[in-house]
Formats: structure tokens, C-alpha cells, sequence
């Protein structure tokens, strides 16, 4: 069964011949070549097939570069004993060794060349989303002169997924945020004996910051990332270009009812994330702080003026715009592959979540400014 | 090495979905080195049969035997073995999206061989060289290829471990009529030089009149005729009728 000798080298009468034995098959042929590596042969010899019962293209492949390097690029070889067969498969792929061109090497980048490809491309990022937001606005203005073009349907079905659908993960979410808040500020204020204290802390920290921020952040990746797998899945089965043949704008059947709906749906799930945030801190204050729920609400009216709720709630259609134009524009600009989409999606959720957070930033700084 | 055994067993395959049958006892048999069309009416079940060769879907009943084995009832490490002596084309060449065609060529040689990196490198240029590719595609992603391209390389990743037996889901698809009479002319050189056996599923009457030297019908459930081409056209039988009257009607018009 095993068959150790590949080949043989004879020399009867001065010419040299490689004798080849046995069955040359891909699944032996890691054994072939290392047999042939040593191999040696002066510039005219004969290659016998007599015993060669099969070779297959790998094999015949291993076998003629083999020979190439045995022999030096001037040699000369004298086929002989093969049968049809295995003559036809040799013939073939030395047809294809002697016309194949080196395949062109990959050149490494450097450091630097990769540092300003990225930095271009990101510039490239954010020019492109500069312009669709502009494309956005510019849409919506069209909506304004012709109402009756909005997608009602769509609208409805969007403000389902992105807002209703989202309400139990905000809830329960923003709730434990404020069990946190309340936990932490309590562990402090107890020490002052400010227990009332944490009232004020929790209320304007939760409604002004907190959940905006962390509603936005589950919408990034629950909405976002849905729009840009809708959008991209649907370029990749060219209906997005179904709809442009169609006569329709994909601006505004596609992305507008998604934009319209998330700005829309944001400011409610941040008002459901007041809320649920006041009740986490409730339901802490009272075992922890001994303040029982009427003397938490009444502290709460006097301390919450009502312009940091309305701060955290005007936050959230900028959030809210700028997370959906994002996620719609990297679905529309996908690569049509599958690959594309999946990477295009992960970097719509890592764009927003930056995107909220720089914005909030930018909030906080400019309301500072304007004392509110 | 006896080339009287079958290379496809099929024997008295059952395939349901519920309540639909899709195969009500499909047998056929294959040999060595032939290269056999199968087709039947949309919903037939030639994907599904196709699939159920290869041991991606398990029929309700019945055996299948690929190149001996017994594909459904054979344990997992022979039908590793079987897997490596058979390649499969499927309808949009499958080709994965984040490797180059290249890499896509290559990765049956580096899981299961042991040949040098130079070795492999050859090799896959060989490869592409056989399924009609110029070896510089090598290089580029599944993404910038045309349809034609990309069939043509999913091709020379099935036919990477040389396999005994190829299958072909659509082989010509979606191509234009002349890349897809290339393509015919590619899977018959690949039978007469490589002595494959292939079993291909298609629509394309041109493949079938063109380079196929047998022909199975599905119908019903059944196979409803199996011989050459001459032979099929020659069944009494309305949806073969209907089948090739599309060709003389075709034929004439010209």
C-alpha cells in the first residue's frame, strides 16, 4: 500500500532517465515534493512513464517546476512510456506554467501612508455626511411645500420600530441609572447628613444629561444600526435602484419617514427615560435615605426647575437627526457586498454614539454660555 | 481503482416539506467520467436533490452513495474524506467576500494539504488558469468581479483538490449566451482532461444539446426519462414536448 519511491534515476547506456512509479495524487503530494526537492539532473535526460500508473494536474504541476529547477533553464527533456492520459494532463498544464505571468506582489504599506489614507478617507466620512445631511434638509423643504408627499405609512411603521418598540429597554435601562445616581449621591450626602439633597442631584443629573445620553446611545444601536442593514440590504438587492427607475426619490420613501421618525421618537423615549429614571430613584431614596415618595416629589418640584428637562428634551431631535442620518447614509453608500454591510453597519453605531456624545459636549458648553 | 462502480448512487430518494412531496423514490446512477444534466420543471427538486448528493440537506428517505460512501449514514471523519474528493459550484458561486479570489482558491489546499506556500501559489494559478481566469484576478475581490468572472472562479475553488466528481448548481445563469457556451466548453475540458465527473443542474437547453452526455428529467416526483439527449427528445411525454418545442419554435424563427 504505502509506496515510498516516487521515482528512480537510471543511466543504462550514459543517457540519463527519471523513471516515475506509482500513482501521483494531490493526496500524497506533500510527500512527492519533498522527494523531488533534492533532485538533480544534467541538461538533456529522458522522463519515463512507463510505471507511472496516474498523475493528476497538482501533481503534474509539482513535477515540471521540479523538473525546471532540477535541470536549469536550458534544459532539454525526452518524454517517453506515457500513457494518453497522463501525456494530455502534463501537456495541459505545461501549457499553462509557460504562459503564466508572475502575479504582481502586494506592496506593504507604510505607517505613515496608512495614517493619511485613514485620515483622508474620515475626511472623506464626514464631507460625504455634511452633504447628505444638506440632501436631508433640502428634502424636507420639498416635504414642507408639498405635504402630501410624506409617507404616512412608513412614517407610522418607523415610529413603531424605533419608538414604541424601544420603550421597555429605555424603561428598564434609564430606570437602573436611576437606582445608580441615587445610590451613589446617597452614599455621599449620608455622610453630610444632605440626604434631601440627592433629590436635587438625581433630577437635574438624570433629565438634563443622563438620559438623553443614554437613551441615544440605545437608539445608535437599535435604530441606526437597523437603518443602515435595511438601507444596505436593499442597495445590495439593487431595490433601492428599483425604486430611482420607478420615479420615486429614495430620499424621501427611504430615508426621510426614518429621519421624521426618529426625530419624533427620541424626545419621547427621553421622556419616558425621566420618568423611569425619577422612579429608580424613588425606589432606592426611600430604604436607603428615608425619604419616602411624597417627600421625594415634593423636594423634586421645588429643585427641578423645569428648563433642564426641557434642555434634555430639545437635546434629543439633534441627536436624534444626527444618529438617523448617519445610519441612512452608510446603508445608501454600502459596498455590495456582504462583507460591506456588516462593517458599514458596526461603524454607523460607532459613529453615532461619537456623534452624540461630541454633541452633547458641544451642548453643554454653548448652554453654559447662554446660562441655562 | 475500478471505473465500473458509480461514481452517484441515488436510490429510492424521498424528500418532503410538510404536507408537499418534492421526491417520491428519485433512483439514478452515475459513472466515471461522464458528465450528466439534470433537469425538470421550477420546484422540482433539483437544488434540493443537488443538496441532498453533497450532504447539505437530509432526505425523508432513501440512500444516497457518493464515490461508495454512504452519505447519510456514514460516520463524520468519512465523510470529511468523502468532502475532499468532490467539489461543488453553488448558484452565485459562494465565493467568500472577505478573501481575494486567490485566497478563496486556496483555502481548501492550505486546510487540507500540507504543500509549501510557492507550491500552493502555483497551484492557484494553475487553477485559475483552468477555469479560463487570467492569474493577475487572482488578486482581486469577489466584489469587482463580473457574474461570469465569479463563476468561473468559484469553479477553480471547487476543482482546487482535484476533485472526482464536480457538481454544478446553474453553471450558466445569468451569463450572456457566448461567456455561457465558454463555460460548457470549460466543464467538457474539464471531464476530458481532468476526468471529472460532473453533475449539473440547469435551464440552458444550449448546455444541454451542446456538451452534456446525459440527461435526467424530473418530473413528479420521478425521474421521467434518463439517456441521451436524442433519447429524452424522443419520450412521449408533454412537458418534455413543451420542453424542446422552445428550441424548434427558436430554431426556426432564425
Amino acid at each position: 500500500m504505502s509506496n515510498p519511491t516516487w521515482f528512480e534515476i537510471e543511466a543504462p547506456d550514459g543517457r540519463t532517465s527519471l523513471k516515475l512509479i506509482g500513482a501521483w495524487r494531490l493526496q500524497r503530494l506533500a510527500e512527492i515534493e519533498a522527494a523531488l526537492l533534492g533532485l538533480v539532473l544534467p541538461p538533456v535526460a529522458q522522463v519515463d512513464g512507463n510505471t507511472l500508473a496516474e498523475i493528476d494536474s497538482a501533481s503534474a504541476l509539482v513535477l515540471l517546476r521540479a523538473l525546471h529547477r532540477a535541470q536549469g533553464p536550458a534544459g532539454s527533456l525526452n518524454w517517453v512510456g506515457f500513457s494518453a492520459v497522463n501525456a494530455r494532463i502534463i501537456e495541459r498544464v505545461q501549457v499553462h506554467l509557460y504562459t503564466a505571468p508572475s502575479a504582481p506582489a502586494t506592496r506593504r504599506e507604510t505607517l505613515l501612508a496608512h495614517l493619511g489614507r485613514q485620515a483622508s478617507l474620515l475626511a472623506g466620512l464626514l464631507v460625504g455626511h455634511l452633504n447628505f445631511l444638506g440632501a436631508t434638509m433640502a428634502a424636507i423643504g420639498e416635504l414642507l411645500r408639498s405635504p402630501g408627499r410624506l409617507r404616512q405609512r412608513e412614517l407610522t411603521v418607523q415610529i413603531e420600530q424605533a419608538g414604541l418598540a424601544a420603550i421597555p429597554v429605555v424603561a428598564l435601562v434609564t430606570m437602573l441609572i436611576g437606582v445608580v445616581i441615587a445610590y451613589l449621591l446617597g452614599l455621599q450626602a449620608e455622610k453630610y447628613g444632605a440626604n434631601i439633597f440627592v433629590v436635587d442631584g438625581v433630577g437635574i443629573g438624570a433629565t438634563r444629561e443622563f438620559a438623553p445620553i443614554i437613551v441615544a446611545v440605545i437608539v445608535a444601536g437599535r435604530s441606526g444600526a437597523a437603518f443602515t442593514a435595511q438601507l444596505g440590504s436593499m442597495r445590495l438587492t439593487e431595490e433601492t435602484d428599483a425604486i430611482r427607475t420607478l420615479g420615486l426619490s429614495p430620499m424621501q420613501v427611504l430615508v426621510l419617514p426614518r429621519v421624521l421618525a426618529l426625530m419624533i421618537s427620541l424626545p419621547l423615549l427621553v421622556f419616558v427615560g425621566d420618568v423611569m429614571s425619577m422612579v429608580g430613584a424613588m425606589a432606592i431614596a426611600g430604604p436607603m435615605l428615608d425619604i419616602a415618595p411624597p417627600a421625594f416629589l415634593a423636594r423634586l418640584r421645588e429643585a427641578l426647575d423645569a428648563r433642564h428637562v426641557f434642555v434634555g428634551l430639545v437635546k434629543a431631535p439633534v441627536f436624534a437627526l444626527v444618529i438617523a442620518v448617519i445610519g441612512a447614509r452608510m446603508g445608501m453608500t454600502v459596498g455590495r457586498d456582504t462583507r460591506a454591510l456588516g462593517a458599514a453597519t458596526t461603524s454607523t453605531v460607532v459613529q453615532s454614539i461619537v456623534a452624540v456624545i461630541l454633541l452633547d459636549a458641544v451642548f453643554a458648553v454653548f448652554l453654559q454660555a447662554l446660562d441655562l | 481503482m475500478d471505473g465500473s462502480a458509480p461514481v452517484i448512487e441515488v436510490d429510492a430518494v424521498v424528500t418532503r416539506f410538510g404536507a408537499q412531496t418534492v421526491h417520491d423514490g428519485v433512483t439514478f446512477s452515475v459513472g466515471r467520467g461522464t458528465l450528466v444534466g439534470l433537469i425538470g420543471g421550477s420546484g422540482t427538486g433539483k437544488s434540493v436533490l443537488l443538496r441532498e448528493i453533497i450532504g447539505l440537506h437530509r432526505p425523508t428517505g432513501g440512500h444516497v452513495r457518493l464515490l461508495g460512501t454512504d452519505i447519510w449514514s456514514a460516520p463524520a471523519n468519512q465523510l470529511d474524506a468523502v468532502r475532499r474528493r468532490f467539489g461543488m459550484m453553488f448558484q452565485d458561486g459562494a465565493l467568500f467576500s472577505s478573501l481575494t479570489v486567490a485566497q478563496n482558491v486556496a483555502v481548501p489546499m492550505h486546510e487540507h494539504t500540507r504543500l509549501s506556500r510557492a507550491t500552493i501559489e502555483a497551484l492557484v494559478a494553475l487553477r485559475l488558469m483552468q477555469a479560463g481566469l487570467a492569474p493577475d484576478v487572482g488578486a482581486k475581490m469577489p466584489s469587482e468581479l463580473s457574474g461570469g468572472m465569479r463563476k468561473r472562479a468559484a469553479i477553480a475553488r471547487a476543482i482546487a483538490l482535484e476533485p472526482e466528481v464536480l457538481f454544478l448548481d446553474e453553471p450558466t445563469s445569468g451569463l450572456d449566451p457566448i461567456t455561457a457556451r465558454g463555460f460548457d466548453r470549460l466543464v467538457r475540458e474539464l471531464v476530458d482532461d481532468l476526468g471529472l465527473t460532473v453533475l449539473l443542474v440547469t435551464h440552458d437547453l444550449d448546455t444541454l444539446l451542446g456538451v452534456v452526455d446525459r440527461l435526467i428529467v424530473l418530473a413528479r416526483g420521478r425521474v421521467l426519462a434518463d439517456g441521451t439527449v436524442a433519447q429524452v427528445m424522443a419520450v412521449d411525454d408533454d412537458w418534455i414536448r413543451d420542453y424542446f418545442s422552445v428550441r424548434r419554435i427558436a430554431g426556426h424563427g432564425s
